[in-house]
């Protein structure tokens, strides 16, 4: 059944016809898009884990970046550095790519325990991080690493850094404060119940007595040790004189809790419920609120390469492996293709093309010889060369960009969140309010009214403890909607931020075009369109140049035979030669072709597009054009975006005409070309003087600096990791489809918020005069409490209601599997 | 009467802070730092019950 359209029965992609591998394991016709899912495939079925086809339910196809491949893997003496002794052997954390769904978790675990010599695996399916225990007799990390590669699930070991480690111990004292705090509420409750069941009915003096003692006993500990971050936070603020939602929340807290001790010493009600149920409501939302930050930061994480970046130095002639930070100016060190410049410097040996994507935006490469200049973070395409470093790490452009970086966002004002602005009006009136039913209380005595209970009961009852749920329910739920959408924002003010956007301005390449040159047109001189491009092919086969990649790419989407890869020598900046027995096959550029004297006809202009010759010995046989290709969604995003009230602007690197030609058919008005980080970072700043509130996406580490100081800085993943790092809102599917559904997201997100607060102070508001007038019974405010928080959970839980997710293609391969197995 | 429900308050006071205790535990030990995992896990077959089920002859 090798029809067109098929889909790979390891990684579920569209198989191109050219590249089909079908394999027979017993007996059944397997299909596959490549040897390494093969691989894959038969490693897990002779594991006896074939289940796994059945059970996974993948968001997307596709294997991670660098799967099977036995050249990423990591050496053992890299890896000791980060194994640990435990008991009955050694330890090591790695962080896996490609985990999407439970049966990823299931099969890691069950084939790593197949293997011979480890203990014990546990895959943490939120973090991605798995850690392994082995015999260091019966095996070694590196094919641990190896065998982890090639089923699909390229692994990096994995360290703790600072922030993370007391991001997590925060969470843990959270957690043990909300778990007590619940705990002793629940013993609370039981008392406050037979207390207001004694209200109404009548109570044994003594009973009464002993079980308001009992209440206050254990919601001591629930005000002093559940409440500290509230009662720490409220009098930093009262130090720095501002109002803020922790002070609102302790005036509450310690009002109701003040008021109970009074009514116990004096034989009257008391409220320690309420003083015990604010606490734990509002905890209860602090942790949500902590859950959707660490999703969307181990998410942003995971992105990263967290290794340190390591580098080939050249000691006495041989290469040593050593990590990046450890180099110094005057060393010399060995750089490969494809493997990145670990600092700045110059080339000593040796001629290559370099990528310097990253760091100028441009996307074809650069041709750079002995003693050019190279900028650490950029890409080894062709050739080994040798380089002296000219800088030490912490001096190279990558990291001078970081250091433009971290300043933009120290003077990034810090968002006053909304919750805090409302409670800093709220305060001076709750507090004004209850200072003046004390005083008419007090002026106007009333047998049945005690003023300074009246006054406290106002300051109870005005404490909303929905408020505390209002903006961290929301910010949870429209977290994990984006995250399931491929959508990631690092914390609730962005969340915010993103509702108010008035401008949006878009980096080109790679953001809206998909950063690599396609084929667009083939112009033979004799011959049909298939033979110029099978040629083109055979001399592009084995190359990694981004023109080679395209032109390759173009003849397997028409699904013209390529010969493998044979003599080919590459001419850097030029193009590339392959010998063979009927001749020599040339495929570049014009200057190249002219000064070999091969003859070239006149040719309409490629104008900002690139044009590949390709000669057969000495005769022109025809060129191919290739243009780096808008992404098809970007014109609907960018008008549907506008719609939403955001204009775009387009800033670039790049030349004026090319930046035109791309503004054309998105409907872009503004272009901003040949701008310097530096310039982009100085227009965004300057717009936002203006007042507009800016968005920048883009993906490069020339925007990184950009991304910081827009009001909302959003990068794709695939971008470079700076750029991922300094950006608020990260997609992590390379469609501009995220950005629309992010922003959407966000809105909507901010109009709930808003809903919330309503129904948080609605009720409140309704029982304030009652409280007033000195008429509220302890169990109003208690059912003021409770109805206005399930309205605000509730309302919170609208944002979760999806569209139709887009895995048909995966439920039908699924099933399709299926159908063969049984 | 009040006697009683004195000590099974103290009583369940006892327990609950026992229940605590193995929270805190639990806490510390890392337990609750997955959150997503395990409703999956608990469908995944015990692997050493799988091998026993191999074992066994299939024919009565």
């Amino acid at each position: 059944m090798a029809d067109l359209g098929s889909s790979c029965d390891h990684c579920a992609l569209p198989i191109p016809p050219a590249d089909l591998v079908v394999d027979e394991i017993d007996g059944i016709p397997w299909e596959f898009c490549c040897h390494g899912c093969r691989g894959a495939f038969r490693i897990i079925n002779g594991a006896g884990l074939g289940d796994f086809y059945q059970r996974r339910s993948w968001d997307e196809p596709g294997t991670p970046h660098g799967s099977f491949s036995g050249e990423e893997s990591f050496d053992d003496a890299f890896l000791s550095r980060y194994t640990v002794p435990a008991d009955h052997g050694m330890e090591i954390t790695l962080l896996v790519e490609g985990v999407r769904c439970a049966s990823c978790v299931w099969l890691v675990e069950r084939y790593l325990r197949g293997l011979p010599g480890i203990a014990e695996a546990r895959l943490n399916y939120a973090t991605h991080r798995l850690r392994v225990r082995f015999d260091p007799r019966q095996t070694t990390p590196s094919q641990l690493c190896h065998a982890l590669n090639r089923i699909g699930y390229p692994p990096r070991p994995w360290t703790e850094d600072a922030t993370q480690a007391a991001m997590e111990k925060e969470r843990r004292a959270l957690l043990i404060r909300f778990g007590t705090a619940l705990f002793l509420s629940m013993q609370l409750m039981g008392y406050s119940l037979a207390l207001y069941a004694g209200y109404f009915q009548g109570m044994d003096p003594e009973a009464k007595h002993l079980l308001q003692l009992l209440a206050g006993a254990v919601a001591t500990p629930v005000v002093f040790f559940a409440g500290w971050p509230f009662l720490r936070g409220a009098w930093r603020s009262l130090l720095r004189g501002t109002a803020g939602m922790d002070l609102l929340v302790a005036t509450g807290v310690l009002a109701a809790f003040g008021a109970s001790l009074h009514g116990l010493a004096t034989g009257g009600e008391v409220y320690f419920d309420t003083a015990a149920m604010i606490v734990t409501l509002i905890l209860s939302g602090r942790l949500f609120e902590m859950a959707a930050r660490r999703r969307a930061v181990g998410g942003v994480d995971r992105l990263l390469h967290l290794t340190p970046e390591s580098a080939w130095r050249l000691g006495d002639g041989k290469p040593v492996r050593v990590a990046a930070t450890s180099l110094s100016p005057g060393d010399r060190i060995l750089v490969k293709p494809g493997e990145r410049f670990p600092v700045d410097g110059r080339i000593a040996e040796g001629e290559t093309e370099v990528d310097e994507a990253a760091v100028t935006g441009e996307p074809l490469p650069a041709v750079r010889g002995p003693d050019s200049a190279i900028a650490g973070g950029t890409l080894n395409l062709s050739a080994s060369v040798t380089m002296v470093a000219a800088s030490d790490s912490r001096n190279s452009f990558a990291a001078r960009i970081a250091r433009l970086v971290e300043d933009a966002q120290n003077r990034k004002a810090p968002i006053q969140r909304l919750a805090d602005r409302i409670a800093a009006v709220f305060i001076p009136l709750v507090l004004a309010l209850a200072g003046g039913t004390w005083l008419f209380w007090r002026l106007h005595p009333d047998p049945g009214v005690s003023p300074l209970l009246a006054g406290v009961t106002v300051l109870v009852i005005a404490c909303p403890c929905a408020l505390g749920l209002a903006t961290p329910t929301a910010v949870l739920v429209a977290s994990g909607a984006g995250a399931a959408r491929g959508i990631l924002f690092r914390g609730g003010d962005v969340l915010e931020t993103a509702g108010r956007l008035t401008l949006a301005a878009y980096d080109k390449t790679g953001t809206l075009t998909e950063g690599r040159p396609e084929v667009i047109s083939v112009e033979a001189v004799s011959g049909t369109e298939d033979d110029l491009l099978r040629l083109a092919a055979k001399a592009a086969a084995g190359s990694g140049h981004p023109l080679a990649v395209g032109i390759l790419a173009a003849a397997k989407g028409r699904g013209l035979a390529i010969d493998p890869p044979g003599a080919v020598r590459g001419f850097p900046g030029l193009g590339l030669e392959r010998l063979s027995t009927t001749g020599i096959l040339r495929i570049g550029n014009a200057d190249w072709f002219e000064s070999l004297g091969i003859h070239v006809p006149d040719r309409t202009a490629p104008g900002h597009q690139t044009e590949v010759l390709v000669a057969t010995d000495d005769k022109f046989r025809g060129c191919l054009l290739l243009a780096d290709r808008l992404r098809p969604e970007a014109a609907s995003v960018i008008e549907r975006l506008r719609r939403l009230g955001l204009r775009p602007v387009l800033l670039t690197g790049d030349r004026e005409d090319a930046a035109a030609a791309l503004a054309g058919p998105t409907g872009i008005d503004e272009v901003r070309a040949r701008l310097t980080p530096a310039e982009k970072t100085a227009w965004i700043d300057a717009a936002r003087q203006r007042g507009e509130r800016v968005l920048m996406v883009g993906d490069g580490i020339n925007d990184a600096p950009a991304l910081a100081t827009a009001d909302v800085g959003c990068a794709m993943a695939g971008g470079t990791d700076i750029a991922l790092e300094t950006s608020d809102l990260v997609l992590t599917r390379p469609s501009l489809e995220g950005l629309f559904e992010g922003i959407d997201l966000a809105r909507r997100t901010l109009r709930i918020i808003r809903q919330n607060l309503f129904w948080a102070f609605a009720y409140n508001l309704c029982a304030l005069p009652l409280a007033a007038a000195g008429l509220l019974e302890p169990i109003y405010a208690a059912a003021a409490m409770a109805a206005s928080s399930v309205c605000v959970i509730g309302n919170s839980l609208r944002l979760a209601a999806r569209p139709r997710r887009n895995s048909q293609i995966l439920a039908r391969k699924s099933s399709l599997t299926r159908i063969k197995v049984s | 009467m009040l006697k009683s429900t004195v000590v099974l308050i103290i009583l369940s006071l006892c327990v609950g802070a026992a229940v605590w205790l193995v929270f805190i535990w639990a806490v510390r030990r890392g337990e609750f730092d997955d959150m997503e995992g395990p409703k999956y896990r608990m469908l995944d077959d015990d692997p050493d019950r799988e091998k026993e089920i191999r074992k066994q002859p299939h024919d009565p």
